[in-house]
């Protein structure tokens, strides 16, 4: 093992602590294009897990996928969504129903939580146990993100929070399933994000706001 | 030998300190396209306030003379616990990191009384946003702290520091990382950088330290400037000395004494760097915002002492 | 190879519709397709059950399960193609809103429905749903209106949110199945882990856990209840057709994959956990939907919350399993698209004649459209479960189901909710049909599209309650084969 390969199991190791920084910093964060930032930075963590994740087990198909995550979502979705962003004209703040402090807190808090949850099972699900409690955090994360936020488009940034911390669970338990299904995902994903670009414009189109908050039209 | 060598690291932040304010005012000019005055400009600002009167007002009493002295011995005093090139410091056995956080309180209190004293309406109101903001760091900087300290199962600094020598380069502990950015937070509070306090503003109802010194001149207002940039060089220094120690002397023979005077250097001037890039980079928040950003702080704090629990 | 057929047809159709400018040739195309569709649908059906199951590849697959739910789809797809040609005589020019863009996105939407019930793979599955789930936000948002666009936009969160889980119930399948020694290249695929399914007693709580998220996901996109919230606001704000092909064919392709997932699950563990769960979840949204359906006010709404209520009545005989519960919940599966349908037809017709579906400005369809008012009658007296429809008969086996396994709480539920059901389904319907309407203005009349399309559900209807044909039951009992071996 040349220091290659041990410096990429301990930078494995300590990767759940980045991912757990992100989710702190996008819960704390004020502007859309910081939370996309946020995103890429997560995607880009996940794919350097996988890159490593691949070495040490010598699974050939890992790279391929390494190299889609890379792509799709630490280059082209963030890019797409910033291009969004550019073009829809409106105010350009997160519109949070909670304060930055008060989200980091509940934050934290559910990272806490995702470690409890994560307790029972470790045994039985295998992986790393921080591993485990990151891409819980992520999903709980995400979550909140779509209930907290008020505009469309963070709408979507906490769906794709909440895809990575499942895809991260899928990593850290399997080691990735068979290289057609990942393909199928992150395109089912990338088609999903632009059809979602596609309706907060026809949102903004119709009503001149992209405050989901606001649609409240149909209920009952 | 070691005395010596504590002796010198205390020196070293005394008299390095207006090079520090100096170094980042430059850099904040050059970044903002200006030309900025010379590195040494502190230094001669100095000079020349020592040489002044001190002019004290009628209504004034005894605390207004006796706090800036209390501030600088206090400030000097809590530069002696930093470890600065090798792992120990001068009064190192005399207390742990709580010591630390207070006696810089201790400073910052006093500081608030000689500005009420002062008679001024805006030495009030500097000192009420002081203490706004000062109450909502402590508990962060206490618990970063705490934090590490845990992790080391030490409370003295210098423990702490060769604690985390001994650490392993790769592999970034959760706690360390939480408790750098609560403290790097923390930081820019506590020494009334930007996004919390602009240091060059001349309005008065922006201000938050340079509130509290209005009425003062002279040497008082030199001891006063003096404290606030050893504050500046001691918390970025203990920055330093808590989360990136590599390359400080581990014995004392001249050669790691001088790497380890390297590596300061170098790491100085990258947070010298990086607090320019910041400051020239963000707007002051707004006195209500204040709370929230040092609730992220807490936040992250808290969660660094938890989490010295569970990833044992 | 057969089986590529009735995959490739409607994305054929699609790209050929797409790629047409003049609307009289697109309607024709789109005819052409559905014809060809149903016609390769049959022929697949009808190898299936001379051959047995048939593979193409590692990745599609048909049995008897298939074969019963392609019917559906192919009967309902048709029907719909056909009765849309009349509807959409206006359609409001917008940015994706033109007859291309509809039956283009129509012909992508029956291809990932097609693809998810060829699918071997649960993987793929998957990928399929959520294609589903992609494809329909469109149409969903079909009209541009304020409406209509807030429902496409939940319809696309919530169901993208609910599939997200429903992947991780698949990974932690996955997972049971690689750690009880089945190879990871075949450890998605749904013949393999039948198979293999005794083997998986020994990864229990990783299956228990698996089929909780496959149930919730998936179940978000049935409608069960906590999760049903987008149902409501997506059929009832899209085009009529649509609305029927969601009613009708999707929630019955959301039902299929937990089919499959229960089946391996219950042969591996038993079915208590999995089957239990779906009680409660078939209870809690039968009761919720026929309680929220007594306050409706808008036609397509009511209709919506009945499909929540009947997707509730499927689960519930599935969950009372065995043989009785099976066949109950298949044919009612059945037998509810083909109402549904009809009922959805009959709304289209009445917002073409009064121009809003709000049912309290909707008066006196007896005296002004006699055919229309008979068909809601006849729609309405369908999906509360009266003789001589079909859905009688399956909510009667489903009934007895339950009262043959002593589940008799959930027998006097399903009692409850039904009649509850008919009691508000006479409200709102007798509403519409009695006293004098508002503003008499010219009905324009049926067409014979439409009246063709109405006439053959009522057939199917009034068929399927009188007596089963034998070819039918046949096809009904290979798709029980499938799930109880």
């Amino acid at each position: 093992m040349g220091l290659f390969e041990t410096a990429a199991a301990k930078a494995l190791a300590s990767s759940g602590v980045f991912l757990f920084m992100t989710v702190l910093l996008i819960a704390a964060a004020k502007r859309t294009s910081t939370c996309i930032a946020l995103f890429s930075v997560q995607s880009l963590v996940i794919a350097a897990q996988i890159v490593a994740v691949s070495r040490m087990h010598h699974l050939p198909e890992g790279f391929a996928i390494a190299a889609l995550v890379l792509i799709v979502k630490v280059i082209t979705i963030p890019y797409a969504l910033h291009r969004i962003v550019e073009e829809l004209k409106v105010p350009r703040d997160v519109s949070s129903s909670t304060s930055p402090s008060q989200s980091v807190f509940i934050a934290a808090g559910l990272i806490l939580l995702s470690f409890f949850a994560v307790r029972p099972y470790a045994g039985v699900l295998g992986g790393d146990q921080a591993m485990l409690a990151a891409s819980v955090a992520l999903v709980l994360t995400g979550g909140f993100l779509m209930i907290s936020r008020k505009k469309a488009l963070m709408q979507v940034v906490g769906l794709l929070v909440l895809d990575n911390g499942i895809f991260l669970a899928a990593l850290t338990t399997t080691f990735g399933m068979p290289l057609v299904i990942e393909i199928g995902i992150v395109f089912d994903l990338l088609m999903g994000v632009f059809l979602m670009g596609l309706f907060v414009f026809r949102i903004r189109d119709t009503f001149n706001h992209v405050d989901v908050s606001k649609l409240r039209r149909l209920r009952g | 030998m070691t005395l010596a060598i504590n002796v010198v690291q205390v020196l070293l932040l005394l008299l390095l300190a207006p090079l520090v304010r100096g170094v980042i005012a430059r850099l904040k000019a050059r970044i903002q396209n200006r030309h900025g005055a010379s590195v040494w400009r502190p230094y001669a600002d100095l000079l020349k306030l020592f040489r002044k009167e001190d002019l004290v007002p009628d209504s004034a009493s005894f605390v207004f003379r006796l706090a800036p002295i209390v501030v600088f011995a206090a400030t000097l005093v809590a530069a002696a616990f930093v470890p600065l090139l090798y792992g120990s410091a001068l009064l190192q056995a005399m207390g742990d990191f709580i010591l630390l956080v207070y006696l810089l309180a201790l400073g910052r209190f006093f500081l608030m009384l000689g500005a009420m004293d002062g008679g001024s309406s805006f030495g009030g109101m500097g000192a009420s946003r002081e203490a706004l903001v000062s109450t909502l760091a402590e508990a962060p900087f206490l618990l970063a702290l705490m934090s590490v300290a845990i992790a080391a199962h030490t409370g003295s600094i210098s423990g702490m520091v060769q604690w985390t020598l001994g650490q392993n380069f790769f592999q970034f502990s959760a706690v360390h990382a939480l408790a750098f950015v609560a403290l790097a937070l923390v930081a820019i509070a506590e020494t009334g950088r930007m996004p919390v306090d602009n240091p060059t503003t001349h309005l008065e109802l922006t201000m938050i330290h340079e509130a509290m010194v209005l009425e003062y001149s002279g040497p008082s207002l030199a001891l006063i400037e003096w404290a606030s940039a050893i504050k500046l060089t001691v918390i970025m220094a203990l920055l330093i000395a808590l989360f990136f120690p590599w390359g400080a002397a581990s014995s004392l023979s001249v050669l790691a004494i001088a790497i380890g005077s390297l590596a300061l250097l170098l790491k100085m001037a990258t947070l010298v760097l990086v607090l320019a890039l910041v400051e020239s980079s963000v707007a002051k928040l707004r006195m209500y915002l204040v709370p929230d950003f040092l609730g992220v702080a807490s936040a992250l704090a808290i969660l660094a002492v938890v989490f010295t629990a569970l990833m044992r | 190879m057969l089986l590529l057929l009735p995959l490739f047809i409607p994305l054929a159709g699609a790209l050929f519709v797409f790629s047409c400018r003049q609307p009289r040739i697109v309607v024709r195309a789109a005819l052409t397709t559905g014809a060809l569709e149903l016609a390769a649908i049959g022929i697949t059906v009808h190898r299936i059950h001379s051959q047995g199951v048939l593979n193409a590849g590692q990745y599609l697959r048909a049995d008897g399960l298939t074969s019963f739910f392609l019917i559906n789809l192919g009967l309902i797809s048709a029907l719909v193609l056909v009765y849309s040609s009349a509807y959409l005589r206006h359609v409001p020019e917008g940015r994706f809103s033109s007859l291309r863009w509809f039956y283009g996105l129509v012909f992508v939407f029956l291809f990932t429905m097609v693809a998810v019930f060829l699918s071997a793979n649960l993987g793929m599955m998957w990928i399929f749903v959520e294609a589903t789930t992609l494809a329909s936000a469109l149409l969903v948002g079909f009209y541009n209106t304020e409406g209509a666009i807030e429902a496409g936009w939940k319809y696309l969160i919530v169901c993208t949110v609910g599939i997200a889980f429903a992947l991780f119930g698949t990974i932690t399948l996955y997972l049971a199945a690689v750690k009880s020694g089945v190879s990871p290249q075949s450890a998605l695929d749904w013949s393999t882990l039948m198979a293999a399914a005794p083997r998986l007693v020994g990864a229990r709580e990783l299956l228990k856990l698996a089929f909780v998220f496959v149930a919730v996901g998936y179940g978000t996109k049935v409608g069960f209840v906590p999760m049903h919230s987008w149902l409501p606001d997506a059929h009832a704000e899209a085009p009529s057709p649509i609305s029927a092909l969601l009613s009708a064919v999707l929630l019955n392709c959301a039902m299929y994959a937990i089919l499959r997932f229960d089946a391996i699950t219950s042969r591996a563990i038993g079915s208590g956990f999995g089957h239990t769960l779906l009680l409660i979840f078939g209870g809690v949204s039968l009761a919720v939907a026929s309680l929220l359906m007594i306050v409706q006010r808008d036609l397509k709404r009511l209709l919506a919350y009945s499909s929540i209520e009947h997707m509730g009545i499927v689960a519930i005989g599935i969950g009372l399993g065995g043989a009785l519960g099976f066949y109950g919940a298949l044919l009612h599966t059945f037998n509810h698209s083909i109402a549904k349908t009809f009922l959805f037809f009959t709304a289209g017709n009445v917002q073409g004649n009064f121009g809003t579906l709000r049912m309290e400005r909707i008066r006196g369809m007896a005296s002004t459209l006699p055919w229309t008012g008979g068909a809601l009658i006849m729609g309405g007296l369908a999906i509360s479960g009266m003789p001589p429809f079909g859905l009688f008969v399956s909510e009667l086996v489903i009934l007895a189901g339950a009262f043959s396994t002593a589940h008799y709480f959930i027998a006097v539920l399903m009692l409850a909710g039904i009649s509850i059901v008919f009691g508000a389904l006479l409200y709102h319907f007798q509403h519409m049909l009695m006293g004098t309407p508002e503003d008499v203005r010219t009905r324009p009349a049926l067409r014979a599209s439409e009246i063709t399309v109405m006439s053959v559900c009522a057939l199917c209807l009034v068929v399927l309650g009188v007596h089963i044909p034998a070819a039918f039951a046949a096809i009904l009992r290979g798709a029980m084969t499938v799930l109880r071996p």
